[in-house]
C-alpha cells in the first residue's frame, strides 16, 4: 500500500539493473514527458487565461503565457459578491461538519473495533449494509425535508458528516493496534474512556489525520447535496458559485459573443479566475495530501 | 458434536430470566462502548436506514400532505409505468454502454502508467510525474469539467491549434465525441491516482524474480512482460472484477457537469434520467422512487457478486 515510500527491495532492484540509459527509457521518458504535459498544460492554461486582459487574448490563439499579467478577471470576480458567497458557506460547513465527522467516525470505529460485548456482529452488519444498499437520493431528500434540514447548512453537514469507507479504515487502524497495552492498562484499573483518551486516541493520530484531510477535501468538493437540498442563494458553496459562473453561462456566452466583443466583459478571464479561487486551496493542501493518498486508494477504486 | 453441545446446554442456559440478568449485567459492563457507538447509529438510522425505509414509496402513491408513511399503497403499479417508459430503457442502456466503454478504454490505463512510471530510473522526475498524475484526482468535476470547457470551447486552446491547421471542432455540443470525452477526462483525472495501487503491487514483487532474469540474459521487455505484469496480474483482475461491480451506476458527477443540451441524446444515463425526473421535470416522487429502488437493488447484486468475485481471486472483497 505505500507506493510512495522508498522500501528496501527498490533500491535492492537498483542495484541489480543495468544503469545504462537504454532506447526504451528515451521511448518511456518521451511518453511519460507528454502524458505529464498534457495533464499540466491545461492548468498553465487556466492561469494564464485568468491573467491575461481580452485584448491579449483574443489576439493570442495559442495563449500559453501572457506576455502582460492583467488581474482585471480577479477584480471583476471579487466583486461579483457571489464568490464570497461561495467561500463563507463553503468555510462554515467545513468547520461545522468536519469536527463532526471525526467525532462520530472515530467513536463508531473504535466501538466496532471492540471486542466482547453482545451485539457487536449485529451493529457491523447493519452499518456494513448500508454500503450494500441504500435509498437514494429521492428517499433521502423527502427525509431531510420532513426534518426541516432544507435551505440550511445542516441538510448538507448532517446527510455527509458519516463515510462508512473512512469508518472502516478507521476500525482497522484501531483494530492493529497491540492488544496488549490496552490490557494491561485494564489490569491498572483504567476504564474505557481513559483507555480512549490516553492509550487510543494519541497512538490513533495518524489516521486522525489522514480521515481529517479526506473529509476536509470532500467538503471542499462538494456539491451536489448543496445543489439538490439548498435552493437559497445566500448559502450556497464555492462550488456551486464555480457551477453558475462557468458551466451554467456558456448558453448565454456564445449569444454573447455573437453580439459584440467590445463591450462585454471578458467572461473567460473571470471564469479561470473563479476556477483558480476553487482549486488554490486544494493544491495547498496536496503535498500533505500526498503522504496519506495510499490508505485511500482503495477506497477511491471502490467508491467511483 | 451435537452430544457434546447437549452435555454443556443445561449448565450455561440456565432460565431466561437468570440469562437477562446475565445480558444486562453484560451490557452495563460495556455500557462506555455502548455510549460511544450511540451517535453512530442514530445517524445511520436517520440517514441510512430511513430513506431505505422511504424506499417503501415505490409502492405507493406519494401524496404530499400525507408524507411517506401514510401514502397509500399501490402494489406495482408505478413499476408498469416505469418499465413503459422508453426514457427508462434509454438511459439502461446508455448507462450499459457508457460503462463497456470505460472498461475497454479506461480500465488499461492506470496500468499502463504504472508499469511505464516503474521503469523510469530517475528516482526524482519520477517523484514529479507521479504527483502531477495524481493531482487531477483531488479536484471536483466542477472544476474538471470548467477546465475542460475552457480548453475544448471555440475559442479554447486546443481550437486555436487546430484553427492554425485550418478546422476548428466543436468538441462540447457534438454528441458523436461525447463518449469519447467521457473516458478521455476521466483518464485525464483519475488514471495517475488508479495506477497508485499497481504501483504498489509491483513494490511488493520479489526481487530475486528479476535478478534470476538478469542472470538468464531477459531483457527489459521481457522482465517487463514476463515478471512485473504476471505478478501484478491478479491485482489488475481484483480491480476489474469491482469496476464491474459498478456497472449501473456511471459517475454521475462527471456527466452532470460535461454535459449539456447539445448532447441531450446520448449523455442521459440511469443517474440522468434518475436526476431529471427527480428534480426538473414536474416530479413524481413515487416513479423516481420506484427507479431509484431497482437502481439499488441491481447495484447491490452487482456489488455482492463483485465482492465474492474478489474474494475468489485472492482478494479482500469490497470490505477491506
Amino acid at each position: 500500500m505505500t507506493a510512495t515510500k522508498p522500501n528496501a527491495q527498490n533500491t535492492k532492484r537498483k542495484k541489480v539493473s543495468n544503469q545504462r540509459f537504454e532506447l526504451l527509457d528515451a521511448i518511456l521518458i518521451t511518453i511519460l514527458t507528454l502524458w505529464g504535459l498534457a495533464i499540466f498544460l491545461p492548468f498553465v492554461n487556466v492561469v494564464s487565461v485568468s491573467l491575461t486582459s481580452y485584448k491579449e487574448y483574443l489576439e493570442t490563439p495559442l495563449l500559453l503565457f501572457p506576455k502582460q499579467i492583467d488581474f482585471g478577471s480577479y477584480q471583476e470576480l471579487f466583486k461579483d459578491g457571489r464568490i464570497w458567497i461561495g467561500y463563507k458557506t463553503t468555510l462554515t460547513m467545513l468547520l461545522v461538519s468536519v469536527p463532526l465527522s471525526i467525532f462520530l467516525t472515530s467513536s463508531t470505529a473504535y466501538a466496532l473495533s471492540r471486542r466482547g460485548y453482545p451485539g457487536r456482529k449485529f451493529f457491523f452488519m447493519v452499518i456494513l449494509f448500508t454500503m450494500l444498499f441504500h435509498g437514494g437520493i429521492v428517499p433521502l431528500y423527502l427525509v431531510v425535508k420532513s426534518l426541516n434540514l432544507t435551505n440550511t447548512i445542516w441538510s448538507v453537514v448532517l446527510t455527509t458528516c458519516m463515510n462508512t469507507f473512512y469508518m472502516i479504515l478507521m476500525y482497522n487502524y484501531f483494530g492493529s493496534l497491540p492488544e496488549s497495552l490496552m490490557e494491561s492498562a485494564r489490569l491498572d484499573g483504567a476504564g474505557e474512556w481513559t483507555i480512549l483518551f490516553r492509550i487510543v486516541l494519541p497512538l490513533s493520530m495518524p489516521i486522525i489525520a489522514t480521515i481529517l484531510l479526506f473529509y476536509s477535501v470532500d467538503r471542499w468538493n462538494e456539491w451536489f447535496q448543496s445543489m439538490i437540498f439548498i435552493r437559497k442563494s445566500s448559502i450556497q458553496p464555492l462550488q456551486l458559485i464555480l457551477r453558475s459562473i462557468v458551466i451554467d453561462s456558456q448558453v448565454l456566452d456564445t449569444q454573447a459573443a455573437q453580439v459584440s466583443i467590445e463591450e462585454t466583459p471578458f467572461t473567460n478571464g473571470i471564469k479561470m479566475a473563479a476556477v483558480m479561487a476553487t482549486m488554490i486551496p486544494i493544491m495547498c493542501v496536496f503535498p500533505f495530501l500526498q503522504k496519506h493518498f495510499a490508505k485511500g486508494v482503495m477506497v477511491g477504486a471502490i467508491k467511483s | 458434536m451435537t452430544k457434546g453441545k447437549e452435555a454443556v446446554l443445561p449448565q450455561n442456559q440456565g432460565t431466561f430470566a437468570a440469562r437477562l440478568k446475565k445480558l444486562g449485567s453484560q451490557i452495563w459492563k460495556h455500557r462506555a462502548v455502548y455510549t460511544l457507538l450511540l451517535p453512530g447509529l442514530v445517524w445511520y438510522f436517520i440517514f441510512a436506514y430511513m430513506p431505505m425505509g422511504g424506499l417503501s414509496l415505490a409502492f405507493k402513491s406519494y401524496k404530499a400532505n400525507l408524507g411517506i408513511w401514510a401514502s397509500p399503497w399501490v402494489g406495482f403499479e408505478n413499476y408498469r409505468y416505469v418499465f413503459r417508459d422508453p426514457a427508462f430503457w434509454g438511459s439502461i442502456q446508455r448507462t450499459l454502454i457508457i460503462n463497456l466503454g470505460r472498461l475497454v478504454f479506461q480500465f488499461p490505463a492506470p496500468v499502463l502508467i504504472a508499469l511505464m512510471l516503474n521503469e523510469v530510473r530517475v528516482g526524482r522526475y519520477k517523484k514529479v510525474l507521479q504527483s502531477l498524475y495524481t493531482f487531477p484526482h483531488f479536484l471536483s468535476w466542477v472544476i474538471v469539467a470548467s477546465i475542460m470547457t475552457n480548453l475544448l470551447s471555440y475559442d479554447g486552446i486546443v481550437n486555436g491549434l487546430l484553427g492554425q491547421m485550418g478546422s476548428s471542432v466543436n468538441f462540447l455540443g457534438n454528441a458523436k465525441i461525447f463518449q469519447p470525452m467521457l473516458y478521455i477526462t476521466e483518464i485525464w483525472k483519475s488514471s495517475g491516482y488508479s495506477a497508485i495501487i499497481y504501483l504498489a503491487a509491483i513494490s511488493g514483487i520479489d526481487v530475486d524474480q528479476y535478478e534470476a532474469a538478469e542472470i538468464d540474459g531477459a531483457s527489459r521487455m521481457q522482465r517487463i512482460f514476463r515478471i512485473t505484469l504476471p505478478n501484478i496480474l491478479p491485482t489488475i483482475t481484483i480491480m476489474f472484477i469491482l469496476m464491474t461491480g459498478n456497472l449501473m451506476s456511471t459517475g454521475f458527477d462527471q456527466i452532470f457537469n460535461l454535459s449539456n443540451a447539445a448532447v441531450k441524446e446520448v449523455s442521459e444515463t440511469l443517474d440522468m434520467y434518475i436526476y431529471r425526473i427527480t428534480f426538473q421535470s414536474s416530479s413524481d416522487f413515487s416513479f423516481s422512487t420506484a427507479v431509484s429502488l431497482f437502481r439499488s437493488l441491481i447495484n447491490m447484486i452487482l456489488l455482492v457478486l463483485a465482492d465474492r468475485g474478489s474474494r475468489l481471486m485472492g482478494g479482500n472483497g469490497l470490505f477491506g
